[in-house]
């Protein structure tokens, strides 16, 4: 056991965290949204650097590595599919598919994170999963308020591709559960962060909000979710993604990330519902991620499956 | 980062809970649920721990000098987690190990420490705790119980309120206010006092928790010689802030909130409650609590393993196993409905150590307030 970073995750961390500053942060995710347009750029960066593949997800701790990028890049509100591409079809396929990925599960007809900007699209079907590449016209963009740029897949574009086989789905569910956990680790991180920055500043009634304590235990509660979150995250990342660990880790980050999602804008007041204060670009976020693979109601079902062979 | 257990550890683990099945007696459960303050857990502990130090396993995680085999303070937690998921037989004594006995070596003078240190690693000794007042709860700094000097003795008067074990305790380490002119955090000193001192007179105070679980501690001119107190005078708070950096994550509740939810999930299936969607997201609701508090409760032992300072991870772990607690607590009973009612059933059992997890050891309240400055760094009210 030991919950410190150990030298190269501090190296790899600090690396990803400095590209991230130059290349990623909130105006230029706000900027992005405006436009629904996914951050090739960063993608470009963030390969040209070797993140893609610096990790070797087969080593001892690989996959905690690579989860720890993917929850910086949250925390930067990066507008890219890392997650997708770097981590779970990595992880799941074994082998590098080409990016940007978008996942997707149930409904076909809804509307897919990054599913507009993605050239494979990782479908999981029952216990199977199809690897679909896509071409100009395979998609629809779909506008959308939740901080992501979202597309709409054709039905012929879903027919091709190849199946993985009986197995591949529920490898897949385990690391896309991983993915969005972290994601809603790092975005949560950010959002809190914000939203403790400003409350320090801002006055009301003679002093600053941030000192009643009417506010200070909400914040405190969330920390503790937070973090009790990060940490679910990093042991189920350090043990390779197993079911039970995975949909605790999601079911209990994604049902922080209702929590953090109404205690941020409530105690951030009506500025944070513009544009020009920076919170939104994270807590948006919170609720897209946890429309994925059935919300904390479908991580809550596996996890019961996991651990008490409910069916 | 390494969340693997080393393979010392998990043959740790496995001795010890080979241990448990075959020292724990067949009726421990009902034993167990008639609670810590109960004669029979008692009695029980003091066999259990005497067993415990004669295999080396109660204090191993202190120093060398004392008996310990200085272990990390993982091998200690191993003990805590499996002892707290059935039903805590050390009883009282996983305080005097966990910081009573600690706060004694950094605090303790050589004869305190001879004295005291081999009776607590032995097995031997019982131990409560005196702080809080009728008028002194969350806002321990307002205490008022006096210890005046009269020569080489301390005469005690007061009172200490919600005191649990004391009943069986054969010493108690007690919060006083030596300067009676001051009302702030210096002029507290803390005392080692024998149970059996004249003057002390013990109250159970009857509860919805269980038998004998708080009592009041009345003191009437308790002579006590000066060579009781534990660090120097009037600077008795520094003491007890480090002692209750120790205390405040000494319960591994999670360990036992997860048992008690696994056992639930049989109930639940036995009653067919498991077709329920809603009985089957709730039970895995409760389930993240537990693990959140399982990790942030780790990540204090790792901050000690790692020789750091206490920080408000503590905190942060007492306010997840809080959460933690009072889920499977209030599941137990929702599920499990009218049979949860009668007293010492499952459910019952269960529910009476959950319902105090908020409020035992420092209100969740003062937990928070701690977070938002410390760990938040928001301004002061």
């Amino acid at each position: 056991m030991d919950f410190e970073l150990d030298d190269d995750q501090r190296e790899i961390l600090g690396a990803v965290e400095r590209l991230l500053e130059r290349h990623a942060g909130q105006p230029r995710a706000t900027e992005l949204a405006a436009k629904a347009e996914y951050d090739h750029a960063l993608d470009e960066a963030l390969a040209e650097a070797g993140f893609d593949e610096m990790v070797d997800l087969e080593s001892r701790s690989g996959a905690l590595e690579a989860t720890l990028i993917v929850e910086a890049i949250a925390r930067a509100a990066g507008v890219t599919s890392f997650a997708a591409h770097a981590l779970v079809a990595r992880a799941a396929l074994g082998e590098a598919v080409d990016g940007p990925v978008a996942l997707a599960a149930g409904d076909p007809s809804a509307p897919i994170r990054f599913g507009a900007h993605a050239r494979t699209l990782l479908r999981v079907d029952e216990d199977d999963v199809r690897v679909v590449p896509l071409e100009g016209g395979d998609a629809e963009p779909v506008a959308s308020n939740f901080g992501y740029p979202l597309g709409r897949v054709t039905e012929d574009a879903l027919a091709r591709g190849r199946a993985l086989g009986a197995g591949s789905g529920a490898t897949l569910r385990c690391w896309w559960r991983l993915a969005i956990a972290a994601e809603a680790v790092g975005t949560m991180r950010a959002a809190l962060d914000c939203t403790v920055d400003y409350l320090k500043e801002r006055r009301q009634f003679g002093r600053p909000i941030g000192s009643f304590q009417a506010v200070q235990h909400r914040l405190a509660d969330c920390s503790v979710r937070v973090e009790g979150s990060r940490f679910l995250v990093y042991e189920a990342a350090h043990s390779r993604a197993p079911e039970e660990a995975t949909a605790c880790a999601a079911a209990f980050a994604l049902e922080s990330a209702r929590l953090l999602f109404r205690e941020t804008h409530q105690l951030s007041g009506a500025i944070g519902f513009t544009r020009e204060h920076p919170l939104h670009a994270w807590s948006m976020r919170l609720h897209a991620l946890g429309s994925e693979l059935e919300g904390v109601r479908g991580h809550r079902r596996a996890l019961a499956r996991a651990r008490w062979g409910v069916s | 980062m390494e969340f693997d257990w080393s393979e010392d550890d998990r043959k740790h683990r496995a001795e010890f809970r080979a241990f448990l099945g075959e020292f724990l007696p067949d009726d421990w459960e009902q034993l167990a649920e008639g609670g810590p303050g109960s004669d029979v857990q008692a009695a029980f502990s003091r066999r259990f721990c005497r067993e415990l130090a004669a295999r080396g396993w109660l204090t191993q995680h202190w120093p060398e000098e004392y008996g310990g085999k200085a272990t990390p303070p993982w091998r200690h937690s191993i003990i805590g987690e499996e002892c707290w998921a059935n039903g805590e037989p050390r009883g009282p004594q996983y305080m005097n190990v966990n910081w009573i006995g600690p706060a004694i070596m950094r605090f303790g003078t050589d004869e305190q420490k001879a004295h005291h240190l081999p009776l607590i690693s032995s097995g031997e000794v019982l131990w409560c705790q005196g702080f809080s007042e009728p008028e002194a709860g969350s806002d321990l700094v307002a205490l008022r119980t006096s210890a005046r000097r009269d020569g080489d003795t301390y005469v005690i008067n007061g009172s200490k309120i919600w005191t649990s074990y004391v009943n069986h305790a054969d010493y108690i380490i007690l919060l006083v206010r030596t300067d009676p002119d001051s009302d702030k955090h210096r002029g507290i000193s803390v005392l080692l006092v024998p149970m059996d001192t004249p003057g002390i007179e013990v109250r159970e105070i009857p509860s919805v928790v269980g038998e004998r679980y708080f009592h009041e501690v009345f003191f009437s001119d308790v002579r006590v010689p000066t060579s009781v107190r534990l660090g120097p005078e009037d600077e008795g708070w520094g003491v007890v802030s480090y002692a209750l950096q120790y205390e405040r994550v000494g319960a591994a509740r999670y360990a036992r909130a997860a048992l008690t939810l696994d056992r639930l999930a049989e109930h639940a299936r036995e009653r067919g409650l498991l077709e329920d969607p809603l009985v089957v997201d709730r039970l895995a609701e409760a389930r993240t609590l537990c693990e959140a508090a399982r990790m942030l409760t780790y990540r204090v032992i790792d901050e000690r393993a790692h020789d750091h300072p206490p920080s408000t991870h503590t905190q942060l772990a007492r306010v997840a196993n809080t959460r933690a607690d009072y889920a499977v607590g209030e599941l137990t009973v929702e599920i499990l409905g009218a049979d949860a009612l009668e007293y010492g059933s499952f459910a019952d059992a269960n529910f009476r150590l959950a319902m105090t997890a908020g409020v035992a050891v420092g209100a969740t309240e003062v937990q928070l307030n701690l977070i938002a400055a410390r760990h938040l760094g928001l301004p002061r009210g």
